[in-house]
C-alpha cells in the first residue's frame, strides 16, 4: 500500500520528540546503569553482565516474578469474562445507558494510591467495613495483614474492582457498534443466544478485546502504587510483586547496577508477551 | 628524646621510598583507551564506549531500515514468512532484536558467562529471521 501524503509525518513530530525524552532517554541511562556500579557521587564502575547473571539466578526474583505472573493470570482469568458479561448485559437503548455508563467509569476515575488507601482500610480487621463484616458478624477469619491468602484475595478483588470497567466500556463500545441487521438476520435463522454471541458479537468485539486484554495485561503485569498502598508487599513477601521488588532493590537498597538490570529483564518479560499477544490477536487480520 | 629521634632516622628512608613511587599509591593511573571506562566521568547518564556503541548499532539499524522502507522497497514489502507471519523489514529486525536479547538472557540465566556462544547464537537467529521469516 502506498501512502502520497507524507505530511503526517510533521504533525507526529512533537510526541517523537517528547518521547525521546520521557522514555528513551531514561532508557537509555537504566542500560548504561545495568553494567556498572555505583555508589553514588556520580562514580561509576565497570561490572560487565555481572548483574543480570546474578539476578536471572537469585531464587527472590524468581519467587518474585512467578507472584506476578500468577497475579496476572488470575486478574486476566476474572476481568475478561466478567467484563465481557456486564457488557453483554448492559442496556442499549434509554436513560440507564448513561447510568450504567457513568457507573462503570467511577472505579476508574480514582488514583491509583486513593484506590489502595480505600481498600486497606475497607479490608483492615475491626477497622473496615469488610473486615469487621468477615471476622466478627460472619466468623470467617480474614486479616489481610496476617494471611498472605486474604492478602491476595484483597489485591485481586481491588484490582478487579478498580479495572473490570475498562475491559467492560471497551466491550460496549464493541457490542454498540454492531448493526441492527445482524441481530434480525439471526433472528429469522433461530440463532441461539450462545451461537449470537459466538459467531455476531464475539467477532465484532475482538479487536477491541484484543486492546483491552494488552491494556489489561501490561497494567497488571506493570501494578505497583495499588498493591504497595494496599499491602505493601507483605505479610512477609507474600504480595511483593516484581514492581514493589524492584522498588525495594532501587530506592531501599539503592543498587542501582542490579534494579536496573532487573527493569531490563522486566522490559524484556512485557514487551515479549505484549507482543505475542499482538500477533497472535492480529494474526487472523492479514489473511 | 628517643621519641623524637626514631621518626626523624625513618625520614629520610620515607622520602626515597615516595621517590621510589609508593606516593603514587590510590592514585589513578593514566591508561589509554578502554571500552569500559566512563566517557564523561560527570555526566549523569553514565555513558561507556561499550554501551555507546551498542546504541549506535540498535539506533543505525533502525535508521538503514527506515531508509531501505522509505525508498528502496516501497511496494511489495510485506511477505508471508514461515512462522506464518506476515512481515516487514522493521517487523524482522524487531524480532531478531528481542529474540538475541531473550537469547542471551537465557544463556546468562542457564549457562553463565561469558556470552560469546550466545553471540554466535544470536547472529545465527538474526540471519534466519531476515532469511526466512
Amino acid at each position: 500500500m502506498r501512502t502520497e501524503n507524507q505530511k503526517a509525518w510533521f504533525f507526529v513530530l512533537p510526541v517523537l520528540i517528547l518521547v525521546a525524552f520521557n522514555a528513551l532517554v531514561p532508557m537509555m541511562t537504566v542500560v548504561n546503569y545495568s553494567v556498572q556500579e555505583t555508589f553514588g557521587n556520580n562514580q561509576f564502575f565497570w561490572q560487565g553482565l555481572d548483574w543480570f547473571e546474578q539476578i536471572l539466578r537469585s531464587e527472590r526474583f524468581q519467587a518474585a516474578l512467578g507472584r506476578q505472573f500468577l497475579f496476572t493470570a488470575i486478574i486476566l482469568a476474572i476481568e475478561v469474562p466478567l467484563g465481557i458479561i456486564i457488557a453483554l448485559s448492559m442496556p442499549r437503548k434509554g436513560i440507564w445507558v448513561s447510568v450504567c455508563l457513568v457507573l462503570m467509569a467511577l472505579p476508574m476515575l480514582i488514583p491509583w494510591n486513593v484506590v489502595g488507601a480505600m481498600w486497606n482500610i475497607f479490608a483492615l480487621p475491626k477497622i473496615g467495613m469488610l473486615g469487621y463484616f468477615m471476622n466478627d458478624v460472619l466468623g470467617i477469619r480474614y486479616d489481610m495483614t496476617q494471611d498472605p491468602l486474604a492478602a491476595w484475595i484483597t489485591i485481586i478483588v481491588m484490582d478487579v474492582w478498580h479495572w473490570t470497567s475498562l475491559v467492560v466500556l471497551l466491550c460496549y463500545a464493541g457490542l454498540v457498534s454492531i448493526p441492527d441487521a445482524y441481530y434480525q438476520a439471526a433472528k429469522i435463522d433461530g440463532a441461539s443466544p450462545w451461537a449470537v454471541f459466538r459467531y455476531i458479537q464475539l467477532p465484532k468485539m475482538k479487536t477491541v478485546l484484543t486492546i483491552a486484554i494488552l491494556l489489561r495485561f501490561m497494567d497488571s503485569f506493570n501494578i505497583y502504587t495499588e498493591p504497595f498502598v494496599l499491602t505493601g508487599g507483605g505479610p512477609g513477601n507474600s504480595t511483593t510483586l516484581l514492581s514493589i521488588d524492584l522498588v525495594k532493590i532501587a530506592l531501599g537498597q539503592f543498587d542501582l547496577g542490579p534494579a536496573a538490570a532487573m527493569s531490563l529483564i522486566y522490559f524484556a518479560i512485557t514487551l515479549a508477551v505484549s507482543w505475542v499477544f499482538y500477533v497472535v490477536m492480529t494474526k487472523d487480520d492479514h489473511r | 628524646m628517643r621519641k623524637v629521634l626514631v621518626p626523624l632516622l625513618l625520614l629520610p628512608g620515607a622520602a626515597l621510598a615516595q621517590q621510589a613511587g609508593w606516593g603514587n599509591v590510590g592514585q589513578q593511573e593514566e591508561t589509554g583507551f578502554s571500552w569500559t571506562d566512563p566517557l564523561w566521568p560527570s555526566f549523569w547518564m553514565a555513558w561507556t564506549p561499550a554501551t555507546l556503541a551498542v546504541f549506535i548499532g540498535i539506533f543505525s539499524a533502525i535508521a538503514v531500515i527506515g531508509l531501505l522502507e522509505g525508498f528502496r522497497y516501497r511496494d511489495g514489502i510485506e511477505r508471508k514468512g514461515i512462522l506464518g507471519l506476515t512481515t516487514t523489514l522493521g517487523d524482522r529486525l524487531f524480532i531478531s532484536l528481542l529474540g538475541s536479547a531473550w537469547i542471551f538472557l537465557a544463556w546468562l540465566g542457564l549457562v553463565g558467562q561469558p556470552i560469546w556462544i550466545p553471540l554466535f547464537i544470536a547472529i545465527g537467529w538474526g540471519i534466519f529471521v531476515f532469511w526466512k521469516v
